[in-house]
């Protein structure tokens, strides 16, 4: 059937703004249950055959993540009272495109655990912090997590490791690569367990995709076969076949208008060649990512929301958490080719939640790594790892060793949610549209990078354990500068004046405004947020058919 | 070069239009037959300057020879990595030419007065590398450090990476498919049943 077409100045069911890992979803469900949808997508449409290897197009030209080359420039301060300066590059990295980060993401499908969704009871508040908990249990979202894992094909094996599910992977693991073995290897050693790790990539041929054929160029990059299970190659194409969903791409929503009643009515967006168009909704679920959101949120104030879009509570933008990442690279003997197939295959969580004894919140997870993602010139422009050499022979023959010979043991941690880490629009700096660019304003709470440095410890002890010859450790000791989990600026909660979407995911303030993305999580989780991304967003287009049905929107 | 470079074009458009049609997407021999494509185009890279004189890009060739020099095994220069630092400054990079010749201006300075050459690539290597030591930390140097490594890196249809040059040094495979196992330790993994 072909893609639906609808005409702008009569209203759709639905508007969808963003195509990602939780508008993609969004799109087939509502599509599937009958529902006119148009889905609105800044980025190009990208296929299989379109994407390369090509290293300097992708990771040095902003091919998929815009930053200032493609005129879309970024700000980053520390602190409130601080200047935010242009970065080159994007502070806030998301991929430009239908299936938005799903396309280029590693692929981690980790589900949270059923601590994440109560730890603020369990473990106790936080003092200067917004740590809550969830207006959901684990046990709510869980079957949504399945349905995430059989609607998209996730591979893994379920064990003890794994928290409560219903039903099994739908694929086997990925083979494991010569890092996981590794530490694997160094957990048996130091007690701990090594599993699996869940991913979004297909071990074995899938709903009409086939499996993975380990070429390398996985995160970062698109799968030139579809074997990654972004939302562009299994919800977009899903949701074009039943008719009822128009998909535009080069459309980069400008404000969301509203009625006189106070509901969300009109989504207003800029073609490529500048034209504006306007289509008008019956109501709109805005998938944007959690800085994309917040900022169209922002952009969309008017005299009835002074202070943006659905901001009554004031929330919008706030506990911008990007996950504590680390990393520790050791040498070793034989190869271990971490140029071949994909980013990570075994994962240990024994320390998901830290003692408390530590003095210090936190918790997470390692995985087995290479090193600069496996990628020649990433590694080349890092310098000499191990020869600290930066240029000359000694940085020559370093790399020669290094590039084959590394397996990096990396940690995946929690954030803490702070009022003074947010996403708000500069006041000076300007995007190629002339729409205020993002601004970033982050400083990690000395715990997230307590827990960096525990999480660290803890792989170079792995290390040592099978034996590397050399090691080195690193992580943001002064805290990060950007992330691409972008969580927390639209978070979820029961009370109005402290969140801004409710435990389906709707507007607090708009009835037929829904936010779905990363800014709905209210804690950070252990450092792979995307499942949980698609699985709220399962849920949350569940309800919005069931209230659409009941007259409820 | 050209007419190759736009015939890749239109034939990756037309498996992408394939893969666009139908829920079905490329099959492993379209993509065996799309790189093999590419590396044909590959091999035409460019042996013509087209934004540096000739005098500059001795100069910056001398650069970037301290940066990956040859030695036991071929350098920036073996592996063309000037024909992409001409290539990007003529096109993603146009920015940056003006600061660079600049920059090469200031180092030929350096050479005049301190060795009273003002050719860098007459220099000794010794004195290239003290010269090269001082200005470490300034953007000129920061710059031909990046195009020289993207340039021993990139995908030879840049005009660096010459016979994989930059990729044998580092003992990367460039190949669009693998089978496990990968490296050593997950083929001894798979050999013991581990």
């Amino acid at each position: 059937m072909a893609q639906a077409s609808y005409p702008t100045r009569e209203p759709v069911d639905f508007v969808v703004i963003g195509s990602g890992a939780a508008g993609g979803i969004m799109a087939k469900e509502l599509s599937t249950a009958g529902f006119s949808v148009v889905v609105l997508e800044q980025g190009p449409y990208l296929h299989p055959g379109d994407f390369t290897h090509d290293e300097w197009a992708v990771t040095q030209n902003e091919e998929l993540v815009w930053g200032s080359r493609k005129g879309h420039p970024q700000t980053f301060r520390r602190y409130e009272h601080e200047k935010a300066e242009i970065v080159q590059g994007a502070p806030l990295g998301y991929a430009h495109n239908v299936g938005g980060s799903t396309v280029h993401f590693s692929g981690n499908l980790w589900r949270l655990h059923p601590i994440d969704f109560m730890e603020a009871s369990v473990r106790g508040t936080i003092a200067g912090t917004n740590f809550a908990d969830w207006p959901i249990t684990y046990e709510e979202l869980e079957p949504y997590y399945t349905k995430v894992d059989w609607e998209i094909g996730v591979s893994g094996l379920a064990g003890p490791w794994d928290p409560p599910r219903s039903r099994d992977y739908p694929l086997p693991p990925m083979p494991v690569k010569s890092a996981g073995v590794l530490m694997e290897r160094a957990a048996k050693a130091m007690g701990y367990t090594a599993f699996p790790a869940p991913v979004a990539i297909l071990s074995k041929a899938f709903n009409g995709r086939p499996a993975c054929i380990h070429c390398g160029f996985c995160n970062g990059f698109g799968c030139e076969v579809a074997a990654k299970s972004s939302t562009a190659v299994t919800m977009i194409p899903q949701a074009l076949l039943t008719g009822n969903c128009e998909l535009r791409t080069g459309c980069t929503v400008s404000r969301i208008n509203t009625d006189d009643a106070g509901r969300a009515n009109e989504v207003v967006y800029w073609l490529e060649d500048g034209t504006e168009q306007a289509q008008l909704a019956k109501a709109v679920v805005l998938c944007a990512n959690g800085a994309e959101t917040p900022r169209l949120l922002f952009l969309s104030e008017s005299a009835k929301f002074p202070d943006g879009l659905a901001n009554s509570s004031g929330m919008v933008g706030k506990n911008l958490m990007f996950n504590g990442s680390t990393s520790a690279a050791g040498l070793f003997p034989e190869e271990i080719n971490g140029h071949k197939s994909i980013a990570t295959t075994r994962v240990i969580q024994d320390f998901y939640s830290i003692d408390p004894k530590h003095g210090f919140y936190g918790g997470g997870g390692i995985d087995s790594r290479s090193l600069s993602r496996g990628l020649p010139m990433a590694a080349a422009m890092r310098g000499g790892v191990f020869s600290g050499a930066t240029w000359g022979s000694d940085f020559k023959r370093g790399l020669a060793r290094e590039f084959t010979h590394t397996a990096s043991f990396n940690g995946h941690t929690t954030s803490l949610p702070l009022s003074t880490n947010n996403v708000t629009l500069d006041p000076d700096v300007k995007d190629k549209w002339g729409r205020p660019a993002l601004r970033t304003t982050f400083m990690n709470h000395p715990d997230d990078i307590a827990t960096m440095k525990f999480f660290t410890d803890r792989s170079m002890e792995m290390l040592d354990a099978v034996g590397a010859i050399q090691k080195v450790g690193s992580y943001a000791e002064t805290g990060q500068t950007g992330g691409v989990h972008l969580l927390g600026t639209c978070r979820m909660g029961n009370d109005p004046a402290t969140s801004v979407v409710d435990k389906y995911n709707r507007s607090h303030d708009v009835p037929n405004l829904f936010m779905v993305d990363g800014g709905s999580l209210v804690t950070s989780g252990r450092g792979q947020p995307t499942m949980t991304i698609m699985a709220l967003a399962f849920r949350a287009a569940d309800h919005i058919i069931q209230a659409a049905g009941r007259n409820d929107i | 070069m050209n007419d190759i470079q736009i015939t890749r074009r239109l034939f990756l458009q037309k498996t992408a239009d394939a893969a666009r049609t139908s829920l079905f997407v490329l099959s492993l021999p379209t993509i065996m037959t799309s790189s093999a494509f590419a590396s044909e185009a590959m091999q035409m890279a460019s042996t013509t300057l087209s934004v540096l004189n000739a005098d500059e890009a001795l100069e910056f060739t001398a650069i970037a020879a301290r940066i990956i020099p040859t030695d036991e095994t071929p350098g920036a220069t073996e592996a063309g990595v000037i024909y992409f630092i001409d290539h990007v400054l003529g096109t993603s990079r146009t920015e940056a030419l003006a600061p660079m010749r600049e920059g090469l201006s200031a180092l030929q300075a350096q050479a005049q007065s301190t060795y009273g050459i003002a050719t860098f690539s007459s220099l000794q290597p010794e004195q290239q590398d003290a010269l090269l030591t001082a200005i470490e930390d300034t953007a000129f140097f920061g710059t031909m450090r990046y195009m020289t490594i993207a340039g021993m890196f990139s995908l030879p249809e840049y005009g660096g990476n010459r016979n994989h040059a930059g990729w044998d040094l580092i003992g990367f495979d460039h190949a669009h498919v693998w089978s496990p196992p990968f490296g050593f330790y997950d083929a001894e993994y798979m050999a013991k049943g581990e």
